[in-house]
């Protein structure tokens, strides 16, 4: 094995740990209102109008 | 009529952007049409090297992905970005000089491609100078979008702003390194790469094309404009989200699989068949998603031909994303590639999704950008049909097509002696190359049938004076 290829298999195991990550956060029972509640942005456009910080 | 979105948000540039993505798709399926009539019916070459097959087809690929794709991406970015955001882009100059700087590489484009100045890098076929035009436009897309995020006045960036990052990130990263070339005149230039680093290079470029930008540019399209239209809210955030990290750390290992048996290490090949095939749950995650989003109100379908356009490509979506990965696997690999299966592969992607949900962005853009409705939801109803016909009928006789020619190539008699010459499998295609002609132009009427919908709505706001109204008319409400 080349340092190249320690490199690439170090950041293939980090890639691979960030998206189990990610899975977890998005799965995670305690985070759905949270992230469910974002599902109505596309809707509520106009309430940015007051200029207060909205959402998460 | 939205006075609000007028004055608040710089909608001109999305308006522009929109009408030329019509113009691009008329263009870009004409070509498209004629050189697929040119395969059938050689005669319409007319012995014009401008007029060749090699010649024209970039200029179609150009022209659809770069064109009509590339303004559809550019209005509906710089669209839903203003909307989610609450905020004005962070600079009008500079999205006009991502328009007009977009639309100079175009007019090149359709210059320098039929003389024959290529680099003949597929998708990637325009010389040097024109090349750092891309960059310098596609950063200051970029730079734009960012700094309009930066601004924003929501906590949250909504997942069809990640799929647009996640684009124009990947995009700038993969044509700069793709487009690395030593330059020899102003319109010619070679490759750093050689040899089977080259093909390395060119399909790590070609397969993460389709998958950021015509997959995950329009999957940005997808989460804001199929809520909208269909006025409800995506139906799960959750796996929104687990589709965009997916996405992105997925696509990029793909490119390998379409270097099966060549000089490519045999494992290369098999590493991007298994995560091709991996790559089958997130993206029919996404197409469930979108789809599900009109879980109760499917009746919506029925009157909504806009909507219509974008669940159907949704179905396209589901069905290229399937059948992509099981080409990929070296057994089926070894009958389809080189064959027009791949052809057709890439237009159900390609005319059944990325145009479909386009066309649905295109058609809520006008409305909503012109303060009017469209002139007639009758053309729209036949364009979606239009729309629908035409690409079945390209995508089966591709099919059929390519699998014949595969099995013809590799048919072997009792003598191990190959039992067709190349030439009985071209004549075995000419009825299929009309078939496909024929299909492509029913999708080319549904296309113009759109620009003159489009042209006579624009026609129809402007004498009814719509935009100036709406540019004038004093806000006395605040919606919270």
């Amino acid at each position: 094995m080349t340092t190249n290829d320690w490199v690439g298999v170090g950041l293939t195991v980090v890639v691979f740990l960030l998206i189990l990550a990610a899975y977890v956060y998005a799965l995670y029972p305690k985070n759905r209102e949270k992230l469910e509640a974002q599902r109505f942005i596309p809707l509520d456009d106009d309430k940015f109008d007051d200029g207060e910080k909205h959402g998460g | 009529m939205d006075a609000r979105a007028e004055q608040k948000y710089n909608l001109d540039v999305v308006r522009w952007f929109a009408v030329m993505a019509v113009v691009y798709l008329v263009v870009g399926a004409s070509v498209g049409v004629y050189i697929a009539s040119e395969l059938a019916w050689p005669v319409l070459n007319f012995d014009s090297p401008y007029l060749s097959f090699g010649r024209l087809r970039p200029v179609h690929t150009n022209a659809v992905i770069f064109a009509f794709g590339g303004c559809t991406l550019m209005a509906t970015a710089f669209y839903s970005v203003q909307r989610t955001c609450g905020v004005r882009l962070w600079s009008d100059k500079m999205a006009w000089f991502t328009f007009w700087g977009w639309n100079l590489v175009i007019v090149l484009a359709v210059i320098t491609l039929p003389l024959g100045l290529t680099q003949s890098k597929e998708y990637a076929e325009l010389e040097w100078p024109i090349d750092i035009l891309i960059a310098v436009v596609w950063l200051s897309y970029l730079f734009n979008f960012v700094m309009t995020l930066a601004t924003r006045k929501s906590s949250h960036i909504y997942v069809s702003n990640w799929f647009f990052l996640s684009m124009m990130i990947m995009i700038t990263y993969l044509h700069v390194v793709n487009s690395l070339a030593i330059p020899v005149s102003l319109f010619k230039s070679y490759s750093i790469f050689a040899g089977v680093q080259d093909a390395m290079i060119q399909w790590w470029w070609g397969h993460n094309a389709v998958g950021f930008y015509l997959t995950a540019g329009f999957l940005g399209i997808m989460y804001y404009f199929v809520p909208k239209q269909a006025n409800r809210p995506v139906y799960s955030y959750r796996l929104s989200v687990i589709h965009f990290w997916a996405l992105s750390f997925g696509y990029v290992w793909l490119g390998a699989h379409h270097l099966q048996y060549t000089a490519l290490p045999d494992w290369t090949g098999s590493l991007g068949a298994a995560i091709s095939l991996a790559m089958i749950i997130p993206s029919w995650g996404g197409a469930l998603n979108g789809m599900m989003t009109l879980s109760g109100a499917w009746d919506k379908l029925r009157t909504d031909y806009v909507l219509r356009f974008m669940i159907m490509s949704l179905a396209f979506y589901a069905m290229s994303t399937f059948e992509g990965p099981v080409m990929a696997i070296k057994t089926v690999n070894a009958l389809s590639h080189y064959t027009d299966w791949t052809v057709g592969h890439v237009h159900s992607g390609a005319l059944g999704w990325v145009a479909m949900v386009g066309i649905g962005a295109l058609y809520h853009l006008v409305t909503r950008c012109f303060h009017t409705e469209m002139y007639s939801v009758k053309l729209i109803n036949l364009h979606f049909w239009a729309a629908t016909i035409g690409a079945v009928i390209y995508v089966v006789s591709m099919w059929v097509s390519g699998i014949m020619q595969g099995l013809m190539w590799r048919a072997y008699d009792d003598y191990g002696t190959l039992a067709y010459t190349f030439a009985e499998s071209v004549e075995a295609m000419h009825p299929y190359y009309a078939m496909r002609a024929v299909g492509g132009g029913i999708f080319l009427f549904g296309a113009a049938i759109m620009l003159f919908n489009v042209v006579m709505t624009v026609r129809k706001s402007f004498a009814e004076g719509r935009v100036e109204q709406a540019r004038t008319a004093t806000l006395t409400t605040v919606t919270a």
